[in-house]
């Protein structure tokens, strides 16, 4: 877990410090890949809490999200149709259904640690 | 053991890319502006070209100033070329006349012998050729056009000087006995008929009992005179 945190913290600082340009066409599918990213890791984050978690899935899906988004918005652009817009449709509905999921689980474990507090009280 | 190991290592690998995606998008995001910038750029594009534009059509006027300029110096050049054509044709006639080439052309041959038909009590000076009558046939060939005269294939040029000198006659220190073979280059019909003129020269010497032979010939070489 401390490992995953300061990873993050590495990559963050990687990121701020880089200074190399790519051209401003190419920061569509940078962020539609940042938001395939979000969404597996929350997805991930969802599996864990359920007990569903495999990691194999989890890292595939990682990277293959994000390949497949930013390839998708790729030839979105050169077909002429927008289908970043479907990219990003889909991993915002996502999105906001893990992190639903999270929260209900969390709310749930919660209440269910009081009661047993209360029980033990 | 060994799917800890991998677990440990996957997982803040994944982490580090997400860091560094998230990272680097917020700072291309910050710098961008994005489309300000590029509307920028176009302005600014377009301003240098419409500068180059101006630039290009200030030089435009300049290559026809300069090619208006190209094309008086070829006029220019083209009179001069003439000039020097002109110039070089006359210092070749000048040279022709001076006697410092060598010329070569169609002419006439005049001979002129001591008469033979002498009776016995005359002056034999009426029946010798002299200098004057030379003279006469030079000049009178010089006056008709010929470009160049020699006497006995001696050339003659603008200071020449023919004297009588006793049976002989010397022409530039040079002497040379009767007869005398004067050819001349020009015009043989020309010159011809000006010898044969009635009154003409022809007639006074052949007066003076001279033997006249006039010959016309297609080709008399001249040599330039050395020392000349």
């Amino acid at each position: 877990m401390w490992l995953s945190v300061f990873g993050l913290l590495i990559g963050i600082t990687l990121g701020f410090l880089v200074d190399f340009d790519i051209p401003h066409e190419y920061s569509n599918y940078l962020s539609i890949a940042v938001l395939a990213a979000f969404d597996t890791l929350f997805g991930g984050i969802r599996a864990h809490l359920q007990n569903l978690y495999d990691e194999v899935v989890f890292v595939t899906g990682f990277f293959f999200n994000i390949v497949l988004a930013a390839g998708l918005a790729f030839l979105g652009v050169h077909l002429g149709v927008d289908l970043y817009l479907a990219a990003i449709f889909v991993f915002g509905v996502r999105l906001f259904q893990n992190i639903a999921l999270i929260r209900r689980i969390l709310i749930e474990k919660w209440s269910v640690s009081r009661k047993k507090q209360k029980k033990n009280l | 053991m060994r799917k800890i190991n991998g677990k440990r290592v996957v997982l803040p690998l994944v982490c580090v890319v997400l860091g560094f995606m998230i990272a680097y998008s917020y700072n291309l995001t910050k710098e961008g502006a994005g489309k300000d910038k590029s509307l920028d750029q176009e302005y600014e594009l377009r301003q240098q070209l419409i500068e180059q534009e101006k630039q290009n059509r200030e030089l435009q006027k300049e290559l026809l100033q300069k090619q208006e300029n190209v094309s008086q110096i070829e006029k220019d050049l083209a009179q001069e070329k003439q000039l020097f054509f002109n110039l070089a044709k006359d210092t070749e006639k000048y040279r022709m006349f001076l006697g410092k080439v060598k010329v070569k052309g169609p002419g006439l041959q005049v001979t002129l012998e001591d008469g033979t038909d002498m009776e016995s009590e005359a002056n034999v000076n009426n029946y010798l050729v002299h200098e004057q009558h030379v003279f006469k046939v030079v000049n009178e060939l010089y006056i008709s056009g010929a470009e160049a005269v020699a006497i006995n294939g001696q050339r003659l040029n603008h200071d020449s000087y023919i004297i009588c000198n006793g049976p002989v006659i010397a022409i530039d220190g040079h002497q040379h006995p009767a007869p005398f073979i004067i050819s001349a280059i020009g015009d043989p019909d020309v010159l011809g008929a000006s010898l044969d003129l009635p009154g003409g020269i022809k007639e006074q010497l052949v007066n003076e009992n001279i033997i006249f032979t006039v010959e016309k010939q297609k080709n008399i070489i001249f040599d330039p005179i050395i020392g000349g």
